[in-house]
């Protein structure tokens, strides 16, 4: 089974980041939006861990764009169609609100 | 004497209302010649990233809030240290001239120098 996890929240000073990244699954993927892309900051610890676990990321392109940052090339950066896709290729979501 | 006022920002600038507010509240205050200070804690570093596109998020921009600043006479503006470079905001690189960037120590010494302090 397989699990798309959803970030909205900025990852500095929050603990659904770290809550997420220790109950990910094999088979899951993590779609990054809203203040959770400011985890794509080079040098931070939130950059490091998603670079060090090298599990399948997926970066809301609008978001990316707003807030000055790049997507590394271990990141999709994806757009709302791609992410209803993504939705539905997996078996369920879960959004962390 | 006017009391004076120590806002503290600490949200992100698209996270919600609450970058916008903050800046307007500092904004009125200084339209006013009140004694007020603009701290950015947290997230709130987060708002003086260069190159940001608001419109990428139909989002109204804040550069031209935080450009006016000085112009309404809010001349004491601080960074926290740590926020900022646990975020990886370099502080010579920020959208904002003339920032004091100040560490936990001399954070606390600056909130207690003002009357009243506001943190958003």
């Amino acid at each position: 089974m397989s699990t798309l996890h959803v970030l909205s929240h900025s990852p500095f000073g929050d603990s659904r980041f770290a809550s997420c990244l220790r109950i990910f699954g094999e088979h899951d993927a993590l779609l990054l939006c809203g203040d959770a892309t400011y985890a794509l900051r080079p040098g931070t610890a939130p950059f490091e861990t998603l670079l060090g676990r090298g599990l399948k990321l997926f970066v809301l392109a609008e978001d990316v764009q707003a807030r000055a940052l790049q997507a590394p090339d271990w990141a999709k950066a994806i757009d709302y169609p791609a992410f209803v896709e993504l939705s539905i290729e997996h078996d369920k979501v879960n959004t962390w609100l | 004497m006017p009391k004076s006022l120590l806002l503290i920002s600490r949200q992100a600038p698209w996270s919600g209302p609450s970058a916008r507010e903050a800046l307007d509240i500092v904004l009125a205050g200084g339209a006013f010649d009140l004694p007020i200070g603009l701290l950015f804690l947290d997230d709130g570093v987060l708002q003086l990233l260069a190159a940001q596109d608001a419109r990428a998020v139909q989002q109204k921009d804040l550069s031209a809030n935080l450009q006016a600043l000085p112009l309404f006479g809010v001349e004491q503006l601080f960074v926290c240290a740590d926020s900022a470079a646990e975020r990886g905001v370099a502080p010579d690189t920020l959208a904002l001239d003339d920032v004091n960037v100040l560490d936990a120590a001399q954070i606390a010494a600056l909130i207690d120098r003002y009357d009243q302090v506001i943190t958003l």
